[in-house]
Formats: C-alpha cells, structure tokens, sequence
C-alpha cells in the first residue's frame, strides 16, 4: 500500500512556515547557533540551534497549552500548520478517521531535567507534581489531540533519528485499515543542555557549528530542536511509494550494510535525489560507502547542515524537503561539504520525480521511504 | 489471531509457572523499596524484581553493561520464543514509557556530585527506551524492526492491539510484541507528588481506596495469524480477537469522569472483535486504585456490561506503567488456560457508586472462554484487547 501527503508543516531554527524555510534553504541559508547554559557551576556549555520565539507567533491560546513545554508547542504548531496547508479541518465527520502517530527521540527533555534536578539537590519532597506530567513521552500527543479534538488512535513512538520514517511506516501500517482515511504524523524535539552533554559523552557533537557532511573525518554534529508535521491521505501530489520497514544495526560497523540493504530495498538506482541523514557523525561514513556500494548515482542532499541535528524531527523535516524537492524541480545547496567527498551534490535544479528519503539515526536505528511526484491530487491507494 | 508463545518476568515471579502459581495464590509481591531513598515520599513499597532473578539472562562482557530492563527483556523474550523456537518475527511491537531511566538518573547525579561521569557513556547508551528491545533482539539473532509505543500506561496494550492490527490486515505473518519497564526514582517521586500513589495497601475498586503502588516487568507475546501456525504446528496459547483504543482529551493526568474514555476503547474492542458485551466472562481491569481512575473504569464497565466478574491485579504486583498491558495480557492467557479469575486483593469494602462483581482477595475457579483487558494512561491514552480461550 502507498499513502499521499496532503499538508506538510515544519517549526525550525530557520522559522516556520512551509515556503519562507525553503526559500531560506535554497538561498543557502544555515540556522544560528546560540549557546546553552548548563545546570551546575562546571558545566561547560554547549552550541545548538535553537527555534526563534517568533516561529510560534500563531500557536492558538489554548489551555492545554498554558504549562506545555516547548516540544508540546512546537508539535501543535507543526500539527495545525500540515493541516491548514491541506485545508482540512477535524470536524465530527472525519474525527474517528484521523490517526495520530507522534515521533520522539528524547522528549520533554527540559522539563524531565527541572523535575529531577529538584529531586536531587532537594529531595523527593520538592518533586513538581505540575511538572511531572510534562514529562511523559506522550504529552505533546495528548495536547495536540486535545487541541485538535482528536479522540480516536493516538500513538507516541520512540526511536532515535529513523524516528520519523518508522513513524510513517506505523502510519501506512494504521491505514492498511480502510476506517483510517487521514494519519498525521508528527516529529518533534526540543533542545536542552543535558541532551548536548549527553552526546558529546557519546562524542557525536562539535562544539560549534558548521556541521559539514561527508567530511573524510567526522567532526560531529549540532543539535537543534522544532517538528515537523505530514498529513498522509489517500490522495495528493506526493506520493509515498515505498516505506522500507528499516532494522536495526547492532554495531555502528554494521550501519554501512543496513543502508546498503535499504537503499538497495527502495530501488536507489533509479532515484535522482537522495535526502541524506549525514550530519557529521558516523552516519555520514556509512551512507556514503553504502551509496558507493550501491553504484547509486543520484544527487545526494542532507538538510542538516542548514537546520541542524534535531533527532526526533529530522526524519519527517528531510521528508518535507524530499517532498519541496518534486514539487519545485529543486534542491537546496548542500552545505559546508568539500566536493572531495565523493559524493554526487549537484545543487539547485532537478529534474527529481522519485527521491528517496534516507534515515540512519544514532542509535542503531534504520529506515527509508521513497517520494513520488503525482499528477494533480491523484489517489496514491495501489491495489 | 494466535499467540504462539509467550514469556513474563515480574514481581510474581519470573517465568508462567511461578506467575500461575502467584496468581492461583493471590500473592502479595509488593514490598518496600529498596533501591533509592523514599523516606521523603509518602509511598514507600513497589512491586519490585530481585536483581539474582535476572542474573544470567544473557552472557558476555557487553552484556554486563545492560541496564537490568534489558535483561528482564531478554527473559521474558527467552520464555516465549522456548514455546515457539521457529519464530521469525517480521515486526516487533513493544510498550514502555521509561526506558533505561535509572542510568539516566545515575548520570545526572554523577554530575552534581562530580561534574562528570565516568561511566556515562554506558549509561546514556542503555538509556534510551529502544535499546532493551534492540538488546533483547540481540541476544536471539532478531532483527526484525521496531515500533516502541510509548502511550504512557497504556503502552503495553496499545503495542499488544497495534501488533494485533497489523496482522489483521495482512501486511504481516508475526510479530513479536509485548511491554517492558523498571522502577525508577524520577518516576517513582512523580506519581508520589502527584499523591496518585499510596501510603497503605493498593486496594482498586475499595471504597477506602487511596491510590496505587509502582511495579515493573517484561512480558512478550508471539502472535501469529492463525492459518500460519496451525499449518506449522504450533502450539498455541489463546488468541487475540479484539483491540480499541481511544483518547480521552479531558485533561492530561485525570480521566473524564463520566467514563466516555474507557468506554470508547472497550466498545471499540468488542467491535473489532465481533462479539457482544455479554460474551465476555471476566475483565481484567485497568485498576490502578485511584479515585478517578478507577471512578471512571467502573461505570463504563457497569454502563457497557452489567455485573461482568472484574479484578484488577495491581494490588499484587503494583503498576508496572508501560509494562502493565503485556503482563496482565499474560495473566489473561493463564486465567484461560487454567480456568480461574486472577483476584483483586486488598480488598475490603465495595464503593458505593459502582456495583462491580469484584473477584475480591482470592482467585475464582470459573470457566472462562472470552476476557477482555484494559489499560489507560497519561495523556488520555485508553486501550482495550479481548482475547479467547482456544480450543486448537
């Protein structure tokens, strides 16, 4: 079975909105870093790219909303801005047929650290109970279905940077039953100084920007935070051909041959765009040696140069610029990257009408899905 | 839909010979906590699974590593897969809300007292909720993908129904899924400033109850479709005949009072199964011993089925959150192989409100061919699964 997009909508350190970012992007525009302070007197501080306050500007003012952290807001923002690009509205009609799939890699971070971060210099009895809700992996679905009025399937699932594919496949997978006529799956994540700590520990971060892809010596990445938001119908103008169902590499030695296997999976020799997951770590390495095995001659171009690292939401912003890519015949330059890598990085125009979307996260997660262009809100149910 | 093998860890005892025998007893394996300080909370017991029972789960120096929900993964999935060694999953489906949250917590205080770690990078990378599964697969040579629900409580349902769905349609043969958490300090403290867990003795559904106890667990279960393991041969435990679930947007910790939640998940359940209200012979129930929670569950159990016999067991073991769905599916498959309703025990006195059929303090021996297992959450996450007594 393949699906259609019918709304997209992303909240990123270059802003919101689907056309301004992209515009952004195609001028070769990169997200600002600005530093996070940490928790204790030694604590180094960290670069990450952070979403601007005014990106949120037309968040409704909802009471679920009043306390939500920022990854709750980023996802509704997302959430409503994919739907009113669709022009859909929930309303009793299609209410028990809308499916929510949220994807998440580390959650309400923020607010998980305030509230253990109490306990530990205080005591349980300075535990927050206002807090402690926030914290759930789920919150920020239950927000966003309070706010939409969703009251039917929601799901959160975790995963690492192959999150927002694996969110997709869960989506196609719920819609294999015909009462489900739209699925909205949301990406999102939010950026705090434990998250930077914790992978630079796993030495993945550099301490400043740029992230360059494909360098011969990875020099790490940088986090950012936003979502990202894709309304899957049965009809629209982009198609999802192909959800590769991905697995899982128990070695980072063995993330070169899962992406041969699912580049190989989604026909990657007849693609001409590739929306790569390369963000100066390990990653980039094995998609790379894949690619080369793979005899795939396609254009190669990671987005996370220009809107950095955010895990979570990554996965679902490359599919927005997979999907940009078919609709505008063109593809932002990729950035900070040398042309020794040996990679194919023609920018600009493309003459893309399948592009495949490429997602190798960081902890030992794989997926991929390929992107079709279709004619005029053309039905995408095969068989 | 059958499920072909099945494999549990618990508070009742590791493996379904001891959680029968628990079960059948109507054991109390609540006990106090011992695995970091509580003498600020007003809760101070949990359901909790001794270390030595999970020693040698998995062999090897990495696997020393693990965080102890990896290897209550890997005993669970070792039992199922004894019943089923062919297994092959396609898909693995697993519920859980907190991951490896203890090494998380280690390192945060490794920083306030040292302002490094050196042990973080093995703890940051147990923490996150994917590796157990990832670890668990591991150990058995499995690398089918994986899809980890993180709905809160209702986490291990959901990932049970969502499996269940995904079979149903035909995109798949086998999955492997199920629910897994630890106790942990962070989450432990939460629902005690939440003053959602108790000081006494969970009692769901009593009239003096006063909120519930944490636990933890692993249970998995192999579900394949039915064509595929009867010409195979399996044995086969029970079936999956039915999944709902709903969202109750009525506020982000506490259920709409007037049930509409459970109620919605529980119909949907029955629809999908087929079958009417009063082809289900016990309930499992959600339970958690709150006052809203278990207000809420009881009417819409009173208002959809009648005196149906209800218990729930999180009065012997505790809530074991993102868990919880897997192990009372597990409890379900043993109360329809053996033929008994597991008890609610601690309890004392019916609420007034409500008139439930309570399976009161100890197990009933009754004949069960048709139950039905609820679990609700934070975040207004509510699922229900039927599942049937198979006579193959």
């Amino acid at each position: 079975m393949s699906l259609c997009i019918a709304g997209m909508g992303w909240v990123t350190p270059l802003g919101s909105g689907l056309d301004s970012v992209w515009q952004r992007m195609m001028r070769g525009d990169e997200a600002i870093a600005s530093k996070i302070a940490g928790p204790f007197e030694t604590s180094k501080s960290y670069s990450a790219f952070r979403v601007p306050a005014d990106a949120l500007t037309d968040l409704p003012a909802h009471p679920r909303l009043r306390r939500a952290s920022a990854i709750s807001r980023f996802a509704v923002a997302a959430g409503l801005a994919a739907l009113k690009e669709a022009r859909l509205t929930i309303d009793r009609d299609i209410i028990d047929r809308t499916a929510l799939v949220f994807a998440v890699a580390n959650g309400g971070v923020s607010y998980t650290k305030r509230f253990y971060h109490d306990i530990v210099q205080a005591g349980a009895s300075a535990a927050s109970p206002l807090l402690f809700p926030e914290t759930v992996f789920n919150a920020p679905a239950s927000h966003l279905a309070a706010v939409l009025g969703l009251t039917g399937a929601s799901y959160t699932l975790v995963a690492d940077g192959a999150a927002g594919i694996l969110a997709i496949r869960m989506a196609e997978d719920l819609m294999a039953d015909e009462r489900f006529d739209y699925c909205l799956v949301v990406g999102a994540e939010e950026a705090d100084w434990v998250l930077c700590d914790a992978y630079s520990k796993w030495r993945l971060l550099r301490s400043e920007p740029p992230i360059e892809p494909f360098h011969k010596r990875p020099r790490g990445t940088v986090l950012s935070e936003g979502a990202g938001a894709i309304l899957l119908a049965r009809k629209g103008v982009i198609g999802i051909k192909k959800v590769h169902p991905g697995g899982n590499f128990f070695r980072r030695t063995a993330a070169t041959q899962w992406t041969a296997k699912v580049l190989s999976g989604l026909d990657c020799e007849t693609a001409t765009v590739i929306i790569s997951s390369a963000n100066g770590t390990f990653i980039d390495e094995a998609e790379r040696t894949a690619l080369s095995q793979m005899r795939c001659k396609a254009c190669v171009y990671s987005p996370k140069a220009a809107l950095g690292e955010s895990v979570g939401a990554s996965g679902i912003w490359q599919i927005i610029v997979g999907a940009q890519a078919l609709l505008t015949r063109q593809l932002p330059p990729l950035l900070h990257s040398s042309m020794e890598t040996g990679i194919n990085q023609t920018a600009a125009g493309t003459r893309a009408d399948e592009n495949i979307v490429l997602d190798c996260g960081m902890n030992q997660q794989i997926a991929g899905l390929r992107l079709t262009a279709k004619a005029e809100n053309s039905s995408c149910v095969e068989g | 839909m059958a499920i072909v093998g099945a494999g549990i860890v618990s508070p009742l005892g590791t493996g379904l010979t001891e959680t029968l025998h628990c079960l059948r007893n109507a054991r109390d394996c609540v006990t106090p906590v011992t695995r970091f300080p509580v003498d600020q909370c007003r809760c101070k017991t949990a359901g909790q699974i001794p270390d030595e029972w999970l020693e040698g789960s998995a062999k090897g120096r990495r696997v020393q590593r693990l965080h102890r929900v990896s290897h209550m993964m890997i005993c669970a999935l070792r039992e199922a897969l004894e019943s089923s060694p062919q297994f092959k999953p396609e898909l693995t489906v697993i519920g859980t809300t907190s991951g490896g949250m203890s090494y998380g917590e280690n390192y945060y205080r490794s920083l306030d007292r040292h302002g490094t770690a050196r042990r973080s990078p093995t703890w940051l990378s147990n923490y996150p909720p994917q590796k157990p599964v990832l670890d668990a697969q591991e150990a058995f040579n499995i690398s089918a993908p994986c899809q980890v629900i993180a709905n809160a409580c209702a986490s291990g349902t959901n990932a049970i129904g969502h499996a269940f769905n995904c079979i149903r349609s035909g995109k798949y043969q086998r999955v492997l899924t199920g629910g897994y958490d630890a106790i942990s300090e962070l989450v432990f403290v939460g629902f005690d400033s939440l003053q959602a867990a108790t000081p006494e003795k969970c009692r769901p559904f009593d009239r003096e109850r006063s909120g519930m106890v944490l636990g933890e667990g692993a249970a998995i279960l192999l579900l394949e479709n039915w064509e595929g393991a009867v010409s195979r041969g399996a044995k086969i435990f029970g079936e999956i005949i039915g999944y709902g679930i709903s969202t109750d947007n009525h506020h982000l910790t506490q259920p709409d009072p007037s049930g509409i939640g459970p109620r919605r998940a529980m119909e949907g359940a029955l629809r999908s199964a087929g079958i009417s209200a009063t082809q289900v012979d016990y309930i499992n129930a959600h339970g958690t011993a709150t006052a809203f929670n278990d207000a809420a569950e009881a009417k819409a159990i009173c208002e959809l089925f009648g005196r149906v016999p209800v218990s729930s067991t999180k009065g012997m073991m505790g809530h074991s959150l993102g868990a919880a769905g897997a192990v009372e599916a597990v409890f379900c498959l043993l109360a329809l192989q053996n033929q008994f309703l597991p008890s609610n025990i601690n309890f004392r006195r019916p609420d007034e409100d409500v008139d439930l059929d309570i399976v009161a303090n100890e197990a009933r021996p009754a004949s069960p061919r048709t139950v039905l297992s609820n679990s609700f959450g934070f975040g207004g996450t509510n699922a229900s699964i039927v599942m049937q007594k198979t006579d193959a």
